[in-house]
């Protein structure tokens, strides 16, 4: 860690809850001494490791590909890994940390993502391959793979999920994380039940639930777009026989070379 | 709360909404004085051009308004690729809705205040 | 689906409406008068324009209401029951309306109308 050796003094203001003796959170200050290189993740480390080891969150890889850390922090649900301390600081050098909001707290900084899981597996983010598998690969086009690769990049953080106001108000919504995920295979050519999936997302729970909140854009640490996918899904879920003929369609072809990837044109 | 823009547009497109389906609740119940006779009608028609009520309809047009306008940016939301402008979207929509209460309101207001 | 297709369908319809009623009704002179709302409110015309202004505002505003009441979760077992009620409350509402909208007359020649 490169640093010109400058340390600087920040408050972390954290949310604490511990179901065995509080009866409800309350926040508690803790003084840090930092470097331009400390990130909120390094700031909570060193609370806990010398000031207060039963101080609880979740982290895994400390470089935003887990998911783990999303936190709200100064009222914004963020990954703490990569975000810069002395960015987040308030003009007395504080930060206040928070748990993601609207979800059950179990301990401090970690909450129940039971919800959060269960919607994704009611999507079924798998693939569902068609029933003939080609001989060799699937050939997909580089405009087909561009369509994906902005779901694609989901880590599953929460922070999405977490921030929609729809989702605070009832749990029942599907939520943007798991609607990301079902765009995912919906526009995938290479999946066999595009209709199935869009009656699914497109039935009381799903894609019309949004309020077009935009909360989930703002949120998404990877700066991916569930509110643009959710409003793809809602058209397609309004012709869904269509787009599964086409998908027959286009299924028939999936082994076959692709004419656009030609090298050399 | 999580408090951005979106979540403003969304509590006030619903509070306005509510607002404006009781007005009309009101409003049913003033035009449909129509069945009772022409007296009762004058009546209830006269009790809502009072100043008090002048006033408040100042509020129901900034109502009517904001919800408009806030729709016509959903509907443009739903039909292009506008995401990335949501924010400016947004002002813009109030800004108009701001604009066309002040100019619906001033003759409002000075019928209000010269009777 | 249903649902917010309906919102959309009845929103775009309302624009149209809502500009007509706005010019019609509010344009000079501001003040609503009496003569004004009997005589453009006796052509069957205005009559076919306000009963098509009046059910898209019915479906949009129960419509918006039963939205807004079910995105609670607390609420939202409830919906059968709500969409009901959602149902019966538009057609009264249509229909005391319709009978309101057609009521209109042209006042007898020496009928005083108090102001």
């Amino acid at each position: 860690m490169t640093t010109n050796g400058k340390t600087y003094t920040a408050i972390i203001r954290v949310q604490r809850f511990n179901p065995e003796v509080d009866q409800k959170p309350h926040m508690q200050e803790f003084s840090v001494e930092a470097t331009a290189d400390t990130t909120i993740l390094d700031a909570l480390h060193t609370v806990k490791h010398s000031q207060d080891g039963s101080l609880t969150f979740r982290r895994s890889c400390r470089h935003a590909i887990c998911g783990s850390c999303a936190m709200n922090v100064n009222g914004k649900n963020i990954l703490v890994c990569k975000t810069p301390l002395r960015s987040s600081l308030d003009k007395r050098s504080r930060v206040t940390i928070r748990p993601l909001p609207y979800l059950p707290i179990i301990k401090d900084l970690v909450v129940d993502r039971s919800t959060f899981w269960k919607e994704y597996q009611r999507v079924r983010p798998w693939l569902i391959p068609p029933t003939e598998t080609p001989e060799k690969e699937f050939r997909m086009s580089p405009a087909e793979v561009e369509a994906l690769q902005n779901a694609e990049t989901c880590i599953m953080c929460g922070a999405c999920y977490s921030a929609c106001q729809v989702v605070a108000m009832n749990k029942t919504y599907i939520g943007p994380h798991a609607l990301l995920k079902a765009f995912l295979r919906v526009l995938d050519p290479r999946d066999a039940a595009p209709a199935e999936r869009l009656e699914d997302v497109g039935g009381e729970d799903g894609v019309f639930r949004c309020h077009t909140i935009f909360n989930c854009i703002d949120a998404c640490p990877k700066g991916l777009n569930p509110t643009q996918a959710i409003e793809t899904l809602r058209k397609l879920a309004q012709k869904r026989q269509a787009f599964e003929a086409d998908r027959l369609e286009r299924q028939k072809t999936i082994a076959a070379p692709v004419v656009e990837t030609a090298p050399g044109d | 709360m999580y408090t951005s823009t979106g979540f403003i547009s969304f509590f006030l497109r619903r509070f306005t909404g509510v607002a404006l389906v009781l007005y009309l609740g009101l409003h049913m119940w003033v035009i449909g004085s129509v069945n009772a006779g022409p007296e009762v009608f004058d009546a209830r028609l006269a009790a809502v051009q009072t100043p008090i009520f002048k006033f408040l309809e100042i509020l129901l047009l900034a109502a009517v308004v904001y919800h408009a306008f806030d729709g016509i940016r959903l509907l443009i939301v739903h039909y292009f690729k506008v995401t990335e402008y949501r924010k400016s979207l947004f002002y813009a929509a109030f800004a108009v809705a701001a604009i066309l209460t002040i100019a619906g309101g001033i003759p409002i207001l000075l019928f209000m205040l010269n009777g | 689906m249903r649902i917010f297709q309906m919102q959309r369908y009845t929103a775009i319809a309302l624009l149209v409406f809502l500009t007509i009623h706005m010019i019609v009704v509010h344009y000079p002179p501001f003040h609503i008068d009496f003569s004004r709302i009997i005589d453009r409110m006796s052509q069957p015309l205005w009559k076919a324009i306000d009963i098509a202004f009046l059910f898209a505002v019915v479906m949009h505003g129960l419509t918006g209401a039963y939205m807004v009441l079910t995105d609670l979760q607390g609420v939202y077992r409830y919906r059968k029951a709500l969409a009901w009620a959602a149902v019966v409350i538009g057609l009264f509402a249509f229909y005391y309306g319709t009978i309101t909208i057609l009521a209109f007359q042209p006042p007898a020649p020496v009928t005083g109308m108090i102001p």
